[in-house]
């Protein structure tokens, strides 16, 4: 592994951030650390900055130990959710700001610069300040004064949050490319689940300062392992074991061992089959029309189910229906929201 | 039935359109009448009086006797010497002890936000009282260490107008700080720099309009400043104390204009260059800004710290030997503690603290209705009229309280105009307050209706609130933070201004600072010292208040003002 975070733990006061927290990034990986606001994960990527010291744990870049080493000393990119570009220099200024402090001779600054402006498409951008660029605009100035330095590693702290939707939807395809044409391990912040599947090769998703469950997109979508990773990410319906062994008993062939509560099931919405039948088991409660697809909420003995239908079929509300589950779609997670309500 | 419902619906909306035009055109009509009654006319009298001689001609003699008198020449030449030198220092320890607070770690940082804050709490002659009864002939220094160090004149002058003009500088430079926040410096810190080069590349840029903008401030308060003058100027004469001579001394009050114009050229030109850098300090701010929280360095913050609480001792000493001079028996050969000194003998004792006391209570109320029915108004009228308006109501910081209050006394002591009756009340005494403070009290409102998002205006609009009911119901409450402020900074310089007043009191009504004049002038300075320790008390009690009140308001929070 190129980077890793080895059993770091981080408290405030009486307020541990962090619990004993392992993640590791691979060279050339673009990893993600997903989960909802004060989880853990910007502070876990500002103790890998070294903007925090850690309690616990260490922090290591292939052989170095970077646990003690100062923020400057790491030669790591940042950008941050605001921005924060240097608003007394120019775009060329806080691009090759990096360059500068690092001695560089002003023509490969500037060639360098020049570069980096055509690679974020901004090249008429050199001579203005940054109150005079859009926060899309500002957002990829930062990205370029990031790697400008050729970073060991890049840290993006929520960098898309603060921008539109539309902005937010091209700066994501922006960065994910150079990520994958400079080759530069990557470690992003966010909240946003679409955007980790959308980016990522691997999703590293926290809950209440640990780790809940790492592995790829598809994996953390069609094999999440508790509860929490199956409603953060995606549209899951939830199925207690003692209403699927009453209503479809086949659903339990995948369970794993253990009491009721332990485990509940997990079925996508895009998952269940739905079918007009007068005799089915079921009623439709409200259906939305979303262009491409469907959402149909039904009233099944299973309870409320959420079914999502791409073309075919209309329906209507109060209508019957009949629905299918296959077993196979049927994925059991470990119950962590109860047990830790419990 | 329905139909005629509808008409009359109709009809009520319409009435009520032109019910809020009228009310707009009031709530910007009358500050605006009041601002071209108590500040345009006024000015426009003090020029015209400065080119009419003894006997009503229209003449440039004035100016040519003054410009060829040396003692003018020799105030100017002082007052830019002190105007600049005060303005080096006292930007400079305004720079560090900004620097300190916002950049460096230490404890005890409350200790000097405390101190920093004092010299605004009494007239600016309480300075220069304070450095004589520490370094004067007869002060503590001089005492026990045996010198015989003189403070009157330059030096003395020059300290007591730069702990003065000091907490501006620390406020001003300390909010240009504040603009770069921690997220700056962490790219700055991933990226490679060093603290140094940090702070050489980002502290120091981002400061620069501050320091500017303190520079220029300072150099206001410095030159219009006439207490210190007065009390330890000593030989030293500078603008305003020549024109308080000409006025008070030779009864010349169109010589007195003269100098008065003389003295407002410089100060103009630097409110004039003071607002336009204050335009090109803009901000970019998007979301997830977090405040710079500096990591204790003991390099930097050991020596930084020692700095600025000696800054503060220094500021701290000088209104404490006020205090403790008040309580001393017979100063300096008794130190034993007697409330004598607190027994005031002049005519009129303590009357002048309890007349200055109303006097600030009517210029704070009156002038915060006037400047929240001025934003209220501006809100609503055109930018073509508006503009204009901002700049009006933004100049009489750049008048010089002498030059105001020698302008109040030349129009409201003429027979010519009604205005007459108000000479010698206290309300002429309130509103020449007000209009000496309406430019920060005016920039105070608009930066609350700044904040004021328009989709509660347009929320309430629509759902059948006119104007005035949305001003009481929901504009009120919501600046009513920003308008407590505006009430007690307009009382607080109420109660200490000098040198706007100094012209306007009559042996019948009299105000604190100028009895503390007085006092100081009859050789009564232990007097003037419990008069002084009295005043600082009441408007100590005004800024607690407020404080108190303040943090009442946010711990209701009755609007989420995050956004």
């Amino acid at each position: 592994m190129y980077l890793t975070a080895r059993n770091v733990t981080k408290k405030f006061g009486g307020f541990t951030a962090l619990d004993n927290v392992s993640i590791s990034i691979a060279s050339g990986e673009f990893v993600c650390l997903l989960g909802p606001s004060g989880c853990g994960k910007t502070t876990l990527l500002r103790l890998i900055a070294g903007l925090a010291e850690l309690d616990e744990g260490a922090i290591r870049l292939e052989e170095e130990d970077l646990s003690r080493t100062p923020a400057r000393k790491r030669g790591f990119g940042i950008v941050f959710q605001s921005y924060s570009l240097f608003p007394n220099m120019t775009i060329a200024e806080n691009i090759g700001y990096g360059l500068k402090i690092r001695n560089t001779p002003a023509a490969d600054i500037a060639a360098r610069v020049a570069e980096l402006l055509e690679l974020i498409k901004l090249p008429q951008a050199a001579d203005k300040f940054p109150g005079q660029l859009s926060g899309g605009q500002q957002q990829r100035i930062a990205l370029a004064r990031a790697i400008a330095v050729e970073p060991r590693v890049l840290l993006l702290d929520e960098p898309l949050s603060a921008l539109d939707a539309k902005v937010r939807g091209e700066l994501r395809s922006e960065i994910s490319h150079l990520q994958r044409q400079l080759g530069i391990p990557t470690l992003m912040v966010t909240h946003d689940q679409e955007e980790a599947l959308a980016l990522a090769d691997k999703i590293i998703c926290m809950n209440q300062g640990t780790v809940v469950q790492t592995g790829s997109p598809e994996d953390l979508y069609n094999r999440p392992a508790t509860r929490f990773v199956a409603d953060f990410i995606g549209t899951s319906n939830l199925i207690e074991t003692a209403r699927a062994r009453e209503v479809q008993p086949d659903l339990l062939e995948t369970r794993p061992e253990g009491a009721d509560a332990a485990y509940v099931a997990c079925i996508r919405p895009e998952h269940i089959i739905l079918r007009p039948d007068t005799n089915g088991r079921a009623t439709v409660r409200s259906v939305i029309f979303l262009g491409n697809m469907c959402r149909v909420e039904v009233d099944d003995p299973l309870g409320l189910l959420t079914v999502e239908t791409h073309g075919g079929e209309s329906y209507r509300e109060g209508e019957t229906v009949d629905l299918s589950i296959p077993r196979e779609m049927c994925t059991w997670v470990a119950d962590d929201v109860s047990e830790a309500a419990s | 039935m329905i139909a005629r419902n509808a008409i009359t619906a109709r009809s009520g909306a319409a009435r009520r359109l032109d019910g809020d035009r009228v009310l707009t055109w009031i709530c910007v009509g009358l500050p605006t009448l009041g601002l071209i009654l108590f500040f345009v006319y006024p000015m426009l009298i003090v020029f015209v009086k400065s080119i009419t001689d003894l006997d009503g001609a229209y003449t440039l003699g004035n100016y040519s006797e003054v410009l060829n008198s040396a003692g003018f020449w020799r105030a100017t030449r002082h007052s830019m010497v002190m105007g600049l030198s005060t303005t080096v220092i006292s930007v400079a320890l305004g720079f560090i002890i900004a620097h300190g607070l916002h950049r460096c770690s230490f404890r005890g940082k409350w200790l000097i936000r405390g101190a920093i804050v004092l010299p605004l709490l009494a007239p600016s002659l309480v300075q220069a009282l304070g450095l004589i009864f520490l370094l004067g002939r007869n002060g503590l220094v001089n005492r026990f260490l045996g010198l015989e160090l003189d403070i009157y004149g330059f030096w003395g002058l020059m300290i007591a107008n730069t702990l003065y003009a000091l907490p501006q500088a620390v406020m001003i430079i300390g909010a240009s700080l504040v603009l770069l926040d921690a997220r700056v410096y962490e790219a700055a810190e991933v990226t490679g720099a060093t603290p140094l080069q940090q702070f050489r590349d980002l502290t120091l840029p981002a400061s620069r309009f501050g320091v500017l903008n303190a520079a220029f401030v300072v150099f206001i308060i410095t030159i219009t400043d006439f207490g210190n003058a007065a009390v330890i100027g000593g030989d030293y004469s500078v603008l305003a104390t020549e024109i308080y001579a000409q006025v008070i001394g030779q009864r010349n009050f169109n010589m007195g204009a003269v100098v008065g114009i003389m003295l407002l050229l410089p100060t103009v030109a630097a409110y004039y260059i003071e607002r336009q850098a204050m335009k090109r300090q803009q901000s970019t701010k998007a979301g997830d800004t977090q405040p710079f929280v500096p990591s204790f360095r003991p390099l930097r913050d050991l020596p930084m710290a020692g700095l600025c609480f000696a800054v503060c001792t220094a500021i701290v000493a000088i209104l404490g030997v006020v205090i403790f001079a008040s309580f001393v028996h017979l100063w300096p050969y008794n130190y034993s503690l007697s409330l004598r000194h607190y027994d005031i003998t002049l005519a009129g004792g303590y009357s002048s603290l309890w007349i200055t006391i109303v006097i600030s209570v009517m210029a704070a109320t009156g002038g915060t209705l006037a400047v929240f029915l001025l934003g209220l108004g501006m809100r609503r009228i055109a930018d073509r009229v508006a503009g204009p308006l901002q700049v009006l109501a933004a100049m009489p910081a750049a008048v010089p309280g002498m030059v105001l209050g020698l302008a109040y006394i030349l129009t409201f002591n003429s027979t010519a105009t009604p205005l007459y009756l108000l000479y010698g009340t206290a309300a002429l005494i309130a509103i020449v307050n007000f209009y000496h403070y309406h430019t920060q009290a005016f920039l105070t409102t608009m930066t609350g209706f700044r904040q004021l998002p328009g989709a509660y205006e347009e929320a309430a609009s629509s759902l059948g609130a006119g104007m005035g009911r949305i001003a009481i119901n929901v504009i009120a409450p919501f600046i009513a933070p920003m308008l407590i402020s505006v009430f007690f900074f307009i009382f607080m310089r109420s109660m200490v201004t000098l040198s706007a007043v100094v012209f306007l009191t009559t042996p019948q009504l009299n105000v604190a600072a100028v009895t503390i004049m007085r006092l100081d002038d009859a050789g009564l300075t232990s007097q003037a010292a419990a008069f002084s320790t009295c005043l600082m008390a009441v408007v100590m009690a005004a800024l607690l208040g407020m404080k108190g009140i303040l943090a009442y308001y946010r711990r209701r929070k009755p609007f989420d003002t995050a956004g």
